[in-house]
């Protein structure tokens, strides 16, 4: 660092997007000295990271490095977290921007000690999306064990309110605030950096592979949720149908993905998150055969190669070459038929499983919702960087499919173009 | 799979059935969606996955003999459900049209088929061949008198003038397809038995014939149409001209017969019910071929090349201006409705002399495609 270090009029960065990449970009230009603004919509940071249940190929938890994360955010007074935050405008020009940022009300103040004693006393359920689903929270809830922000939050779209009022009664902090309005903060930033994620495709749209039809029918991120500790079933990988122990899993490379119906790109990662939860299933159950149904199996790189080597090794784990196209369910037993074509042998292939895994793609999130910002998208919603213009950037997989590790090394990247716009002004 | 197979890719072969509506080809990454998605392939080495992959390697050996590319109906599941947008359905039909070519000699006579700038020759042929043969014969004769019941047809066109060309014509047909066949179950045979599509390794001819008998009532229902999910607008319409031309065919022997056996001369009565089936036919066969029309103008999906057109143009000039030729002899326009029958015999010579170069010598190989499908014995 140089001694007379003079911070500039616009010193600072706004990152849009708590998760994975947003953290790191935050993260690496607030502890070079400058100052960071990390809007997240959601009421906690990680993003979808936070879902996952292991990382590959290490198949260590992600919850470890998130951890290291928050607390280097904790320590750090240059970043200022703002949660349940959307950006409704930005005006200006790189090296100075005028934002707007709207904050939901989250009706859980600073006094929150996390408690729990406001959960009991809650009448009232919502879905818990963190699961996708898959089971229920009380209207106020803690998003998950770890959460950051460690604040519970209120969800106001099942929340009675103040007629009701029981979690305030019950807590002994005044901590809860159902009055609490909505804001809006004005920002002065210099540079932003666009960390806005991606969503799960929306597996229902692929019409021939039973997702919504079938219940024993899932997503690749239900998977990760169902073998997470902290999800639904605590770890334990069972059937949604009847909570059984599957004998036989299939998965089904590609649902939806590098086909013009539906995304039309590689997402990149599928394949190994399906190779990395085939070796949940083996671990929670020797006995059970998985079945990967595949166009080819993109496991790019040496790591990436090696751990795909070792799962071929298993042989209870059966890769098919060959697209699943059709899915059916038995409904006496809730199993699930699906079927492919070995491009190999040349022979149709019908394997009956008690449980299939759609390996569906990422979406980015700009492409449902447009960001309020003058940027450019490629067709399938991924924000063009322009390093011409400057100013913007975005990272991770705003920017293109990636990988985590991928992510965090774009993220640090789109740090630096963020601080080289403000010194350069 | 054979442990070694040396490949000898036929760029031309690949450049002709883009040239023949396959231009999407190239897009093929073999996931096999098709073979799944196609609701009449079988589970047996299914297509049109093996076939998507042997057209882009110009694999002309086992493309041509192969009975699934007859077995396929167009029906364009598996284009729609294409993540790709290579539409095996459309490089099925091309190859289909290649394979035409490929049975029928001499193989000029394919290449005019289907070549857009022949058409006028092709036109002209039987044009030609009536004035030349009737004048020589003096058996066209351009200010007729009128018939004992009013205007009739062969009084400007004598039957005999229509025998004399159409007889011979019909026997050339035969031999065409005759040899063509010939060839073409061997082939579709030999390419069975290396895909391992059959167990049976010696061709029986009887059983062949036996297993055509238990697919007729298939064909003349056309039930592999119906299990169709995305063409299924073309069901009716390919039904209606299919059964049209049967319909066509039986009143054509029964008149052959009334004429030469029983020595009835035509026009015929229109309460004869035989007539009904004639203008039933007709009717049927202007409606269904309009439809067809429609329905390929519709899909955009689909690729409509000059053979197609070139098919459905003469089915639909034959049913048209064989009505017209009809009504117009009703109406009493003497002129006009010799004009007309001049160019429904044009439409028919041109239908008739070239149906095995043509798409619709489909209705020979799909047949004995089936049939030999049938009889292999395969799931």
């Amino acid at each position: 660092m140089t001694e007379d270090k003079t911070a500039p009029a616009n010193g600072s960065i706004l990152v849009v997007g708590g998760g994975i990449s947003g953290l790191t970009t935050a993260l690496e230009a607030a502890e070079v000295g400058y100052e960071v603004f990390l809007v997240e919509k959601n009421p906690y940071l990680g993003g979808r990271v936070a879902q996952l249940n292991q990382y590959f190929p290490k198949l260590c938890p992600p919850s470890c490095g998130l951890e290291i994360n928050f607390r280097r955010i904790k320590d750090n007074p240059k970043i200022t977290v703002l949660t349940q935050g959307e950006v409704e405008k930005i005006e200006g020009t790189p090296g100075s921007y005028d934002v707007t940022v709207a904050l939901s009300p989250r009706l859980v103040n600073a006094n929150c000690t996390a408690c729990n004693d406001c959960v009991e006393a809650c009448p009232v359920e919502r879905d818990n999306e963190y699961n996708f689903n898959m089971d229920k929270t009380k209207a106020i809830y803690r998003p998950f064990e770890m959460a950051f922000p460690m604040r519970y939050a209120i969800d106001a779209a099942a929340c009675k309110g103040s007629e009701c009022g029981e979690c305030a009664k019950v807590c002994k902090y005044d901590a809860i605030d159902l009055d609490m309005a909505a804001q809006t903060q004005n920002l002065k930033v210099g540079a932003v950096v666009w960390a806005t994620g991606w969503e799960p495709y929306d597996a229902a749209k692929i019409d021939n592979l039973g997702f919504g039809q079938y219940p024993n029918v899932i997503t690749n991120m239900m998977m990760e949720r169902l073998a997470a500790p902290n999800g639904p079933t605590k770890g334990k990988i069972t059937r949604p149908s009847d909570d059984k122990e599957p004998a036989s899993v299939a998965f089904v490379q590609c649902a939806g993905s590098r086909d013009e119906n539906y995304l039309p790109y590689c997402s990149y990662i599928c394949c190994m998150a399906s190779l990395k939860q085939a070796t949940y299933i083996r671990e929670q159950y020797p006995d059970a055969k998985v079945y990967i149904f595949y166009i080819d199996v993109r496991a790019p790189g040496q790591r990436y190669e090696k751990f795909y080597q070792k799962i071929k090794e298993d042989e209870n784990v059966i890769l098919i070459k060959g697209k699943v196209a059709e899915v059916s369910e038995d409904t006496a037993t809730g199993n699930i038929t699906v079927v492919a074509e070995n491009a190999v042998t040349g022979e149709k292939v019908s394997q009956a499983v008690e449980m299939a895994v759609l390996a569906t793609g990422m979406q980015p999130t700009a492409a449902n919702a447009k960001l309020p910002a003058d940027l450019t998208y490629n067709e399938d919603g991924f924000i063009i960087n322009d390093f011409e213009k400057g100013g913007m950037f975005a990272a991770g997989c705003a920017n293109k499919p990636s990988d985590v590790v991928t992510s965090n090394q774009n993220a640090t990247g789109m740090a630096l173009k963020a601080i080289q716009t403000l010194v350069r002004k | 799979m054979t442990d070694k197979y040396l490949i000898e890719p036929d760029i031309n072969f690949v450049k002709e059935i883009i040239g023949l509506g396959g231009d999407t080809l190239k897009k093929c990454f073999q996931c096999a969606t098709c073979s799944v998605v196609c609701p009449i392939s079988p589970d047996t080495k299914p297509f049109p996955r093996k076939e998507m992959i042997a057209a882009s390697w110009g694999l002309k050996d086992r493309l041509v003999g192969n009975l699934d590319i007859w077995l396929c109906h167009h029906c364009g599941d598996c284009t729609t459900k294409c993540p790709r947008g290579a539409k095996p359905g459309e490089v099925l039909g091309a190859v289909r049209s290649y394979a035409i070519t490929e049975y029928a000699a001499p193989k000029a006579i394919g290449k005019a088929v289907n070549n857009p700038k022949m058409l006028p020759l092709l036109m002209g042929i039987p044009v030609v061949i009536f004035l030349v043969l009737g004048l020589i014969t003096g058996l066209l004769d351009f200010s007729p008198p009128l018939g004992e019941h009013g205007i009739s047809h062969s009084m400007f066109f004598s039957t005999w003038l229509v025998d004399m060309i159409f007889v011979p014509l019909a026997g050339w047909v035969v031999i065409v397809f005759a040899m063509g066949l010939k060839r073409f179950i061997n082939d579709i045979h030999e390419n069975a038995v290396l895909e391992g599509k059959t167990d049976k390794q010696e061709l029986d001819y009887v059983g062949l014939i036996k297993a055509l008998f238990r697919v007729i009532p298939t064909i003349l229902k056309q039930d592999k149409f119906s299990e169709c999910s995305e063409n299924k607008d073309r069901d009716l319409a390919h039904w209606m001209v299919f059964l049209s031309f049967i319909g066509l065919f039986i009143v054509t022997n029964v008149f052959f017969v009334a004429l030469y056996g029983l020595q009835l001369h035509g026009p015929y009565s229109q309460l004869n019910p035989v007539k009904w089936l004639a203008n039933i036919s007709g009717v049927a066969l202007v409606v269904g071929g309009i439809l067809m029309i429609k329905n390929r103008l519709s899909k955009t999906d689909q690729t409509s090349v000059y053979k197609d057109w070139y098919l459905l143009g003469l089915v639909l000039g034959l049913g048209l201006t064989g009505m017209l030729t009809e009504m117009t002899r009703l109406a009493g326009m003497a002129g006009v409705t010799y004009a007309m029958y001049f160019v429904h015999l044009v439409f028919v010579f041109n239908l008739f002399a070239f149906l095995p170069f043509s798409k619709l010598a489909h209705l020979v190989y799909r047949t004995v495609a089936m049939a030999y499908n049938e009889w292999s014995g395969r799931k």
